[in-house]
């Protein structure tokens, strides 16, 4: 309310205060260039402590009317802004900006409606720009183009799986059950990101008695995103910048903005990528001998068939390597982006129609995205602007059969128990063999069977941005922002008949249909107010609200007609049916004082209540408040002495995580017999109270630049508690439950990021940008209130997670300790992360860049080799490095049960994520093509690890909690591609 | 400019009006819930409960079929994808029981959740004011039957470890009580149950209980179950007695009786341990020793038929080379109690009343019925006891009674021990959440 006071209190004054004379007026030209005299296009150009201006053209060039005693401030991303005054400017203007290297002018959202300069910032607010995220090695999927790219994130592909599928998690791990994942919003809608499951489970029984598991690896939905459009990225990453964000925000909020129409000549641009993908690693497979084929089994009769078998299948050289086999496709890619851009004064546009077509490095797989999109600007008069941008995503992944499975029936395991003596290639009739050695042909299994999800979605985000009141020195906006993220989304997996381990099901036909509807709408006063040259006030207050409609439908057809999909051509049908809706609202005011634009004071609270909550009317209070000090600004420093800028700051805010849908209820659950319908109680016990989780952030820093800028350093401290986090408490099972939603301790959170931008070589004609960032997160649980809980993977018997007071939050506990007990044998977190991105261009045209990520440490759980182990087909089974004269393979299995250190391995790597190496040609400005980009990129191409597995890039589980475990998944990929780019 | 001031206000009073105003819930918009049925429920409501218990007995048993199958070496359950079936339930590389490992939390929490269903559906019966009190005591004694048997499928499991009886309110269970008395607290809810059913409606339909589905139906399964108890509690009177009061029929039907059934329709669900012959991936196979000591000429030998090849499980290094052949189709019923096994109670109990003359006719009824001639062997109690668990062995084979029937004669120590460095466990340990 005081908030409010204040806001009211500011517009009294400016009603009390008579509008400023402009005396006189001076119309001032120029034209704006960076330092090699290429000009800026729609460069800013503005009058101080006004919203009036205008922007420079497809020259350079701009024309403005000021008064003579007014302050103009010229602006573009990517350079440092300059300040002129009016009175001193004679003749036609000619300024050049230098490039940003540190970003201070870069302008960074930090509410719902405002946003600062970096340079201003009391939060460490990562950003991405769009060549940072696609212009070095571009990634199969948007979600995958983030992984290595922000500090302080640890960001985890759940498989290679073509379609995407990441996990992303902001300053360590939010939540245990709640929601890990941040918030996606793009161009100010809510954009959702469920992974919806295809009902896998009911073939694989990776998490036997459901239909759907968290174990069946669908991909995420923001993975529909094309990584082209977009212009730049934000990363809030927890609560002290995100708070405004409310009861969203505990997972940090990832802010998109996708690229806009500029005023000038249109311009259109066709790109074209061509490449391939290949495995990017093998772990090879037992090379078998009579002997080893005769141990396969106890029984001497058996024995001496396998033995018969592999020198049968020797003598006839068919001995195969399934692995690479399955694996060791070469998958061929496209990618076709056609965009326009221009516009006149009033409406500008950025139109872009795109296409890719990617094959996978198993048959049968691969992904598809055609996408379509309009943003359209237009001013309707010098007072309101209105903004629209609209996506239309049609994508495709086939990813075939991989990760847990109870069955035998995925490529993984059903390889892990067929030795490469075994004939599973189909006869001249293209009839499979029965595998004798596993529940499924691999073989036949990739060329019969399909699991494809198709979405088609549509995103619209409305802008709107009036300015109700101007005058000198206030100026009152409305904005409105909101839109919808609509999308359908089907999955198709099919089993025909025909399949080895279809012999019971006779033909599965699992079809999926999604429908979500996500709205969302915030209304927003901002208040700009400057008494003075030195003392500047922003003022917003709004409403907002979020509204999600998730309705899935999931159809199990077995005994399915031959060669039919349609799950009525089938003997028998089971379906379910999934639902979610809620309605958040929210209420915020923020206010932002700026002293001297050297002190930045910013405080502001939301209000926040949900349908998802226990009690769906109570609101819930999230404050925050930052102070940032430029000491440089002060006069401590001159500018341009030692320090460029130097600033410290510091933030503090609070945000929440809704409570897992549905923990308030106490159900039951369908369970019919004979055609009678039956309701079964469900396991979990509701918790009418259930509260959000409750999230406080405090971060510190300073930033600083030094050498006129050259050299950038940020270095942050941020300690986060989260409070009342949800755990499914364990309840004696008999009670009828074995789980309870609760509210149920605290953990903490608190790491350090550090940041170097620097340009160690400005020649004219080698140009060397390099950033390097430090980050690493500890985090902790500091109170429990119910018993520690294992969970996210397959027990202590090969290692599992273990919340408990104390300690780590991610560690990985196992059988081995003392006494029998367990023992800590790793940890999820990696012991600190770096990585280090390069742009080195060679005289304006010849341009490298690479990105390297280095985690340290950090464990999985792999238990893909204990399979293979199991299955008597791993490479390595018949060494014996320890010199026992007992295989290895014997003695790592015989350590089951005593001990799961062998399964917890560091999971740490160096990896050259991107690197791309592009040409540009001049052209003449007068031809028809205006530019020629060629470019070559590798994407994943060296890494090095110890980790044993195929990729230490891993999540059986997708995208919750419990990163890291490892089960015969889709393996990773590299991917190598061509690029020509043409500008008409 | 007084005007912008307003437009402002009107705007943020208006829209917090609107927040305030509009009360959202939307309920659980994919279940009932508890509070649904507690409410005032309707016959149907109630009917849904009943058909959901009788489901629910289904879940897991599977797993209780396969573990007690396994400890009690009448089957080896291999696995490609769990190699506790063999190293834990036989002790292979010393393995032990874990108190926290599905074979017991699956199964236990199973039954428990049939058991609230069924406490559910005894409470749901007595809020209601939309049916008859003859109507609430069908409701009560289906429930109290149904929950007896539950628990005693646990108690099976967990033998001297016992069981909870006490499960009604999940915030205050009552205690753990050994086998002793949980079997006599399971006999007595028997009892509760049969008196319910005295002038009772049954008024829900019921899919496994063939032509048993109504009041004295539902009683002669009830004492079925009772005599069952009665001959574990070693009192072998009362069991006589049940059976007269069960559907015991001498010359009957072996498989008369109460099953699990199953069915492809939506919601339902297939019997859990079938697997086709000559199946890879995953195996029950036949003890070696069932097809050992199987006597000449006994059709029995049709419930664990030979292979095409046999199978080694790597883990164990164990061998089989006969499928598990009871349940023979997908949609195979699994039974419940059936005449077979009271039959063999009978000669059980009269065994033990050393009226060898009733026994030795039930077991030649057994005998004959399965192509072997009479029992020839000496008339003695010993004699005849292990005539009886010979039986039991063949005719219920692989139906969860070889374990169970071992332990109560203190005979573990008899089933074969495929390697000297295997275990035969006694009994499971309570899961972990339950200490």
């Amino acid at each position: 309310m005081k908030k409010l006071l204040f806001f009211i209190a500011g517009l009294i004054c400016i009603l009390l205060m008579p509008g400023l004379l402009f005396a006189q007026t001076k119309t001032i030209s120029g034209k704006v260039t960076d330092a090699n005299k290429n000009p800026l296009v729609s460069a800013s150009v503005i009058i101080k402590q006004t919203s009036q201006g205008t922007a420079t053209d497809a020259e350079g060039k701009f024309r403005l009317t000021v008064p003579v005693n007014a302050t103009i401030v010229i602006s573009s991303t990517g350079f440092k802004s300059r300040t002129i005054k009016a009175g001193e400017i004679t003749g036609d203007l000619n300024i050049t900006l230098d490039e940003d290297i540190a970003r201070l002018d870069e302008v960074v959202v930090t509410g719902l409606a405002t946003s600062v300069k970096r340079r201003n910032l009391a939060n460490a607010v990562a950003t991405i720009s769009g060549k940072e995220l696609n212009g070095v090695a571009p990634a199969q999927t948007f979600d995958a183009a983030l992984s290595g790219k922000i500090p302080g994130a640890y960001i985890n592909a759940n498989s290679g799986a073509p379609g995407g599928g990441i996990s992303v998690k902001l300053r360590g791990v939010t939540s245990v059950y709640g929601n890990t994942q941040p918030l996606y919003v793009v161009d100010g809608v809510f954009m959702d990101n469920t992974a919806t499951s295809a009902g896998l489970n009911a073939v694989t029984s990776a998490s036997p008695g459901t239909n759907t598991s968290s174990q069946d690896n669908p991909s995420s939905r923001i993975a529909d995103l094309r990584a082209e459009d977009i212009e730049n990225i934000e990363i809030l990453k927890g609560a002290s910048a995100a708070a405004i964000y409310g009861s969203k925000a505990a997972a940090g909020v990832i802010i998109i903005t996708t690229k806009k129409g500029k005023p000038g000549r249109t311009n259109v641009s066709f790109s074209q990528d061509l490449g391939f993908v290949k495995v990017r690693k093998l772990l090879g497979v037992r090379q078998f001998t009579a002997e080893r084929a005769a141990s396969l089994s106890g029984d001497s009769a058996t024995s001496a068939a396998l033995s018969q078998q592999f020198l049968d299948a020797q003598a006839a050289g068919k001995i195969y390597d399934y692995e690479k086999e399955i694996y060791g496709e070469t998958g061929f890619t496209r990618n076709t982006v056609l965009s326009l851009t221009g516009g006149s004064e009033k409406t500008s546009f950025y139109f872009s129609a795109a296409k890719k077509s990617e094959d996978g490095i198993i048959k049968n797989t691969g992904y598809r995205n055609s996408s379509i999109r309009l943003n359209v600007d237009h001013r309707i008069n010098d007072n309101i602007k209105i903004g629209v941008s609209t996506n239309y995503i049609n994508s495709s992944a086939d990813r075939g059969l991989t990760g847990n499975d109870n069955a035998g029936v995925t490529y993984g395991i059903a390889l892990s128990f067929t030795p490469g003596f075994a004939e599973l290639h189909p006869d001249a009739n293209g009839n499979y063999p029965r595998n004798p050695f596993a529940a499924s042909n691999p073989i036949e299994t990739r060329d019969k069977m399909t699991n494809n999800e198709g979405v088609n979605r549509f995103v619209t985000g409305i802008n709107l941005d009036a300015i109700l009141f101007k005058s000198a020195n206030s100026s009152t906006k409305f904005l409105g922002r909101g839109g919808f993220d609509f999308y359908n989304l089907q999955t198709n997996a099919l089993f025909p008949s025909s399949l080895q381990f279809q012999a019971v099901n006779k033909g599965t036909s699992i079809q999926g249909f999604t429908k979500n509807l996500n709205t969302n709408y915030i209304l927003s006063l901002v208040n700009n107010f400057s008494p003075s040259e030195k003392l500047t006030f922003t003022t917003s207050a709004g409403i907002t609200q979020e509204s999600g409609d998730f309705n899935n439908l999931l159809n199990i057809a077995t005994q399915v007609i031959s060669g039919q999909s349609n799950v009525n051509q089938a003997g028998a049908l089971t379906a379910s049916q999934f639902r979610t809706k809620f309605q958040d609202d929210g209420i915020f005011v923020q206010e932002e004082a700026s002293i001297a634009d050297a002190i930045n004071l910013t405080a502001g609270v939301r209000f926040d209540k949900s349908t998802k909550n226990g009690d769906p009317d109570k609101y819930y209070t999230y404050p925050k408040a930052g102070i940032s000090w430029n000491l440089t600004h002060m006069g401590f420093w001159k500018e341009g002495g030692l320090f460029d800028n130097f600033k410290l700051r510091a933030a503090y805010g609070q945000s929440g995580n809704f409570p897992a849908y549905g923990s308030k209820f106490t159900s039951l659950g369908v369970s019919n017999i004979a055609g009678f319908p039956g309701s079964l109680i469900n396991l979990q016990e509701g918790e009418p109270g259930i509260k959000p989780e409750r999230q406080t952030e405090f971060e510190t820093g300073l930033d600083f630049a030094v050498l006129k800028g050259k050299v950038s350093m940020q270095i942050t401290y941020y300690n986060k508690q989260v409070y009342d986090f949800l755990l499914l408490n364990t309840l004696p099972p008999s009670s009828g439950f074995t789980s309870q939603w609760v509210n149920a301790g605290n953990l903490r959170n608190s790491g350090i990021e550090m940041g170097l931008n620097a340009q160690p070589v400005t020649g004219k004609n080698i140009r060397w940008n390099t950033s390097v960032n430090f980050w690493l997160n500890r985090s902790k649980v500091t109170k429990m209130t119910i018993p520690p809980v294992t969970l996210g993977s397959f027990g202590p018997v090969v290692g599992t997670f273990f919340i408990q007071e104390g300690k780590s939050a991610t560690q990985i506990v196992g059988l081995g300790g003392a006494d029998g007990g367990l023992a800590v044998w790793g940890d999820q977190e990696p012991k600190f992360q770096m990585n280090n991105y390069n742009e080195i261009t060679f005289y304006n045209k010849l341009s490298l860049r690479f990105l390297l990520h280095w985690k340290n440490g950090g464990e999985n759980v792999n238990i893909t080799t204990l399979q293979n182990d199991i299955g008597g087909t791993s490479v390595d089974f018949d060494d014996d490095k320890n010199n026992n004269r007992i295989p290895d393979a014997y003695d790592r299995l015989m350590q089951i049960g005593s001990s799961a250190q062998q399964f917890v391995q560091n999971a740490g790597y160096l990896r050259l994520r991107e690197v791309g190496l592009y040409y540009s040609f001049s052209m003449p400005q007068t031809s028809l093509i205006k530019g020629l980009h060629l470019g070559v990129s590798l994407n994943n191409y060296v890494t090095f690890t110890k980790y044993k597995s195929y990729d230490p890039e891993v999540s059986n589980f997708g995208t919750g909690f419990s990163t890291g475990l490892d089960v015969t998944p889709f393996p990773a990929s590299k991917r190598a591609d061509f690029h020509i780019s043409v500008n008409f | 400019m007084k005007k912008i001031i307003n437009i402002q206000f009107v705007l943020l009073l208006l829209t917090m009006a609107f927040i305030q105003s509009c009360k959202k819930d939307y309920g659980d918009l994919n279940n009932p819930t508890a509070e649904d049925f507690l409410k005032n429920a309707s016959k149907d409501q109630l009917n849904n409960l009943v058909s959901g218990t009788e489901s629910g007995m289904r879940n897991n048993l599977g797993l209780y079929l396969d573990e007690t199958g396994v400890i009690g070496r009448e089957i080896y359950r291999f696995s490609g994808s769990d190699p506790r079936y063999v190293t834990d339930l036989l002790g292979v590389n010393d393995a032990t029981l874990s108190n926290n490992s599905f074979y017991i939390n699956n199964p236990w929490a199973a039954r428990y959740r049939v058991v609230k269903n069924c406490n559910l559906l005894i409470q749901a019966a007595a809020n209601s004011t939309l049916i008859t009190e003859s109507a609430k005591k069908g409701y009560t004694g289906f429930a109290k039957t149904i929950k007896a048997y539950q628990l005693l499928l646990n108690l099976n499991l967990t033998y001297a470890n016992g069981i909870r009886m006490e499960v009604d309110d999940p915030n205050n269970l009552g205690p753990i009580v050994g086998n002793d008395e949980a079997l006599t607290e399971i006999a007595n809810l028997l009892d509760e149950a049969k008196s319910d059913f005295g002038g009772a409606d049954v008024l829900y339909p019921l899919a496994g209980f063939g032509t048993f589905d109504n009041a004295a139906g539902l009683v002669q399964f009830n004492r079925a179950l009772a005599a069952r108890v009665a001959v574990y509690r070693q009192q072998w009177s009362t069991a006589l007695t049940a059976l007269n009061e069960s559907f015991f029929n001498l010359t009957g039907d072996f498989y008369a009786g109460v099953n699990n059934v199953f069915g492809t329709g939506s919601g339902d669900q297939l019997n859990p341990v079938y697997l086709p012959r000559n199946y890879s991936g995953e195996w029950r196979l036949a003890h070696p020793s069932y097809s050992e000591d199987i006597e000449a000429n006994d059709d029995r030998i049709g419930k664990a038929v030979l292979r095409a090849s046999s199978v080694t499980d790597p883990n164990s290094g164990l061998t089989g080379d006969r499928d598990v052949w009871v349940f023979t189709s997908g949609t195979a019923p699994i039974p419940i109690i059936r005449n077979e096994e009271l039959i063999l109670i009978y000669a059980e109990a009269n065994i033990q009343t050393n009226n060898f003359t009733d026994a030795v006719s039930a077991l030649n009824k057994i005998r004959n019925g399965h192509g072997l001639p009479d029992y020839g062997g000496a008339e003695t109690h010993d004699a005849l006891i292990t005539e009886m668990l010979n039986q039991r062995r063949y005719s219920l084979f692989a139906e969860g009674h070889r374990w169970i029937d071992m332990r109560r004669y203190n005979l573990l120590d008899e089933l074969p021990l495929d390697r000297p460095d295997l275990n035969v466990w006694e009994e499971f340990p309570l899961p972990s959440t339950e200490q």
